[in-house]
């Protein structure tokens, strides 16, 4: 079981139908898997349906607490509008967990904040944590993160080649990223 | 065969959950900015590449578009078959009206395989979202005219909106197969609505009442389609009002109006609505 101590406000909802509990959990799970071993604090906003998602985190030590802001749309079953879906909840929290993880290494010291990235920055970010989900076993679509890759460096096969090496890349620094295209 | 299906038939496999709008509107949740008013800068929610939800926005709408293709297929094909050919009178259509509906289901067919092989493009799964069965359901009147005026006019003017914002999202974003896929399937909808708007006129040519109630149904049908202000004529609604091909498909000027202030009371409801459940929640 691990140790890493997580919240999640708010403790009860209203519009959603979410259990902070089980968000909490999964987030432990996910600092496990990821070696995270930080405090979080998960704040989901769920007077939206929309999946907006940042993170934050005050500090570089082991001790910083990592801030993982979520809209409900991001945790959200898309089938079944307003309920949790366990595995969208991985997806999102685990994409931006991998930010905050980056956010704690001297080479992405100079990232903007995550509300502060330019359309084409988010997207190259999500490709890189989009392949590492992937090979932790998650099952993020591929052709979901490739066309959001496309959608902001283009239709183009020098694109795709960018995409693919992004995906498969575990060491890319922030001036990587922020080079792309 | 079976006539007169209802929407609970639908036949659909296990990929595929359906809602209908009383469930979406029971969602207290919004994604209007209800801070800002329609003039502030960066109060736009229309659909367009530079937003940074661009494509999961346009994800999901493309799914909707798919499955309302599935079901104006079922809608057109139920005319065609409903009723027996006659002088429209008495519950029958004219032949020739039976053919327009068959041509129109071929169309909706094509149009079913081109949006589900975009939404593969774009990274969907058929069956991702839930389905709204609202669009099947203006086309389960008894009255062939009421269904012109509720698919063919309504339903099929909704796609003429859709269809022109996401060409135009195609387009900015430079996505090859977007923008041509939009534009061919626009040319048909247009026709569509050529087809129920000539129809609707010649089968009530000398029953006023008749077409008087087909139009007062379609505006019922217009306002449900406008989604609580999805669609409208400002900013605000992420869908804009296609007003240059609703001309071309024998939309009045003052119909297109008509549309756009229903548009605009559904939005300002359903800010109204979410207000009063924020202040609810946070009482």
């Amino acid at each position: 079981m691990s140790s890493t101590h997580v919240t999640v406000a708010p403790e009860q909802f209203s519009l959603v139908k979410y259990d902070a509990d089980r968000i909490a959990e999964i987030t432990r799970e996910l600092a496990d898997a990821l070696g995270v071993s930080n405090p979080i604090a998960v704040e989901v906003d769920e007077r939206t349906p929309l999946s907006k998602m940042s993170a934050t985190v005050d500090g570089a030590s082991s001790d910083a607490t990592v801030t993982l802001r979520v809209q409900s749309g991001a945790l959200e079953d898309t089938k079944h509008l307003t309920n949790f879906s366990e595995t969208r909840a991985r997806l999102s929290l685990g994409r931006v967990m991998l930010r905050a993880r980056d956010r704690l290494r001297p080479d992405f010291a100079d990232a903007p904040d995550d509300l502060e990235l330019t359309n084409a920055q988010n997207a190259a970010w999500d490709t890189y944590c989009g392949g590492r989900l992937e090979r932790l076993g998650l099952g993020p679509v591929q052709q979901q993160y490739r066309y959001d890759f496309r959608n902001r460096f283009g239709f183009t096969d020098d694109a795709d080649r960018e995409f693919d090496r992004v995906w498969a890349a575990d060491d890319l620094t922030w001036a990587d990223l922020d080079g792309l295209g | 065969m079976r006539q007169f299906f209802p929407v609970e038939d639908l036949a659909r496999d296990d990929r595929f959950v359906q809602t209908n709008m009383a469930e979406r509107m029971a969602d207290k949740r919004t994604a209007l900015n209800m801070k800002k008013s329609a003039k502030s800068r960066g109060a736009s929610n229309r659909l367009t590449p530079d937003r940074h939800d661009a494509s999961d926005a346009a994800r999901s709408l493309m799914h909707g578009i798919m499955v309302g293709e599935i079901q104006a297929l079922e809608g057109a094909g139920r005319t065609a078959h409903d009723f027996e050919a006659g002088d429209g009178s008495d519950g029958t259509i004219p032949f020739e009206l039976k053919l327009d509906m068959a041509r129109q289901a071929w169309d909706e067919a094509r149009h079913v395989e081109i949006s589900a092989k975009l939404s593969d493009w774009m990274g969907t799964e058929l069956g991702q979202f839930q389905e709204n069965t609202v669009l099947f359901e203006a086309a389960c009147s008894n009255d062939p005219v009421l269904r012109l005026a509720g698919v063919n006019r309504a339903l099929e003017g909704l796609a003429i909106d859709v269809f022109t914002q996401m060409k135009e999202f195609g387009q900015i974003a430079e996505d090859p197969f977007l923008e041509f896929c939009e534009d061919w399937m626009l040319a048909d909808e247009v026709t569509h609505v050529k087809m129920g708007s000539d129809w609707l006129r010649r089968v009530t040519e000398h029953d006023p009442e008749r077409r008087a109630k087909a139009l007062e149904f379609q505006q019922v049908v217009d306002k449900l389609f406008s989604f609580g202000g999805a669609r409208g004529d400002t900013d605000e609604s992420p869908i804009g009002l296609a007003r240059r091909f609703r001309e071309l498909a024998g939309f009045t000027d003052d119909e297109v109006d008509t549309i756009a202030e229903m548009d605009h009371d559904a939005l300002e409801e359903r800010k109204a609505a979410i207000q009063r459940a924020h202040e609810t929640t946070s009482a």
